[in-house]
């Protein structure tokens, strides 16, 4: 795991966006070899199937390039930015999807948790840095009681509001809003901790 | 949704749980600026973008990146329709959202306190332009809303114009009718007067054709002229013992075969009787007859006699009403031969 630091997704330079932006194709295969590896992860968490989120991962980084002037480093950082960009298309390809995306749904949920579906096999390359902040956000979860870690994936990774939440899983409405407040209630004070040591994303 | 509503779903906003009127209520309050839920939006959202961290990492396949670095020539992305480029995620947060905004770090000057950094900068950015286009709006709202005034005064005063004036044609009309039939009620009052001065002057007419007529009749005005022709003959009549204080003359016009009797103090007719002039020729003929109301004294009576200068004698007698064929009543006046 001694995989050099700019391979690290969490902590991508926005320096290297400005060199995309002005057509360096190099800084954009580092910015591939850095990110590809968490979008593509969460790509396969949300849409379940390797083909798919491969075909969605091209999109989101030729959309990137296009785009990419439009990255403001005033509003976060790269990492955030492409997290967000691969989460959208992808919540919106598995809406697409209709009655297939609740059959993948379906399966996500009998399946293992979100910290278990990925690839069991971490790839080389994953950097020092993520591997950290991967364990602080595993220990974070595994904290939550399994309702409360549910419904916070089921909205996160499946697009779902709390209505739909808990119409998918029987339950009260009020129920799962709590159920989703607690559990991001108690994340935010277990990465807090992490924050305040200030070396992670 | 009030403010505590809004506060305890912020953490269902940051994991995108919110229904979509949940969602936009809650971005309008962001909006506003409301420093507790941004703080608190600030570390949930942070708290959502290392969620991707937790997950077993997956190599995406080897040759993914070669296909990526060819498409993406200038012509390939140029050819990449933006169909392809989903529609903005009816899951995400508002566009100024979309980068998330980790909380900040307390005393290194790693990662997140850079991006607390941006991320304070880019707050500021965005509630200035905010509050900037909020002015700007709220400007040009009031600026629109003070035209629309004015153009509603203009016309309000245009309306009241055309109200005073379509008044004042309503009054015109209404006078030019009543002028109207004040005209015709001259008009019809002039016909009658017309009417009644043309009865009055056909009246006068008849009066005066009367007059005229009864003029030319007159026996006076022909005696008149009857005495001033040359060759006219006179026989005088002489009162009976009936009437001796009456006399008469009694001239004959040879030209127009005419006689005149004129007789002055015969008695009054009583009764209804009648005096009635006789010629006496072989046997009485009658030549006409005349009455003499109370008062009258004189009395003229004209009648055609063509064969007068057969006649013998003249004589009047008095006869029962309406004359008689022969004399039967005694005379009052009798010619000498």
């Amino acid at each position: 795991m001694d995989a050099p630091p700019q391979l690290a997704a969490s902590t991508i330079d926005p320096k290297l966006l400005a060199r995309v932006v002005k057509g360096d194709h190099q800084a954009f295969g580092q910015l591939y070899d850095q990110s590809s590896s968490l979008l593509y992860s969460m790509a396969l968490r949300i849409l379940g199937n390797r083909e798919e989120a491969a075909e969605l991962l091209q999109e989101v980084y030729l959309e990137v390039w296009r785009k990419v002037a439009r990255y403001d480093v005033g509003r976060g950082t790269p990492i955030a930015w492409l997290i967000t960009l691969t989460r959208s298309r992808a919540i919106d390809r598995l809406r697409a999807r209709g009655s297939r995306a609740h059959h993948q749904v379906s399966e996500s949920l009998d399946g293992p948790s979100a910290s278990q579906v990925a690839d069991r096999n971490p790839g080389p390359a994953e950097a020092h840095a993520d591997q950290e902040l991967r364990s602080l956000v595993v220990g974070a979860l595994a904290s939550l009681p399994q309702a409360q870690q549910q419904a916070i994936e089921l909205a996160y990774y499946q697009g779902l509001s709390h209505m739909e939440i808990a119409a998918r899983l029987n339950q009260p409405l009020g129920t799962v809003k709590t159920r989703i407040k607690l559990g991001m209630s108690k994340l935010r004070e277990s990465l807090r901790h992490c924050w305040e040591h200030g070396d992670r994303l | 949704m009030t403010h505590e509503e809004l506060e305890d779903a912020v953490p269902l906003y940051a994991v995108g749980a919110l229904e979509r009127v949940e969602r936009q209520a809650m971005e309008a309050h962001l909006l506003s600026g409301c420093v507790s839920c941004h703080t608190a939006l600030k570390e949930y959202q942070s708290v959502a973008v290392v969620l991707p961290f937790g997950l077993n990492i997956a190599t995406p396949p080897r040759v993914l990146k070669a296909k990526i670095m060819a498409a993406r020539t200038p012509a390939a992305v140029a050819a990449e329709p933006t169909a392809q480029q989903p529609a903005k995620s009816s899951l995400e947060p508002g566009e100024w959202m979309n980068h998330l905004f980790p909380p900040e770090s307390s005393s290194r000057a790693g990662s997140f306190g850079w991006v607390l950094g941006f991320a304070t900068i880019a707050v500021l950015a965005i509630g200035s332009y905010l509050a900037w286009n909020s002015y700007t709006r709220i400007t040009e709202d009031t600026t629109k809303l003070a035209q629309l005034q004015a153009q509603a005064n203009a016309t309000s005063s245009k309306l009241a114009a055309l109200q005073q004036q379509l008044s004042e044609r309503e009054k015109s009309l209404a006078q030019i009718r009543d002028a109207l039939q004040h005209r015709a009620s001259d008009v019809a009052e002039l016909k009658d007067q017309l009417i009644q001065r043309e009865t009055e002057l056909e009246d006068a007419k008849i009066q005066l054709a009367q007059r005229d007529g009864r003029r030319t009749r007159t026996p006076q005005d022909e005696l008149a002229v009857l005495l001033r022709t040359p060759d006219i003959k006179a026989i005088s009549l002489v009162g009976t013992d009936m009437a001796k204080q009456a006399t008469g003359v009694l001239l004959y016009d040879a030209r127009t075969q005419k006689v005149w009797l004129y007789s002055v103090n015969l008695p009054e007719c009583p009764n209804g009787t009648t005096y009635q002039l006789w010629a006496m020729h072989e046997k009485p003929v009658s030549v006409g007859m005349f009455h003499m109301d109370s008062g009258e004294t004189a009395h003229l009576l004209v009648k055609s006699l063509p064969n007068f200068m057969s006649a013998k004698k003249f004589a009047v007698s008095l006869e029962p009403p309406g004359g008689r064929p022969q004399p039967t009543g005694p005379l009052y006046l009798a010619s000498h031969s």
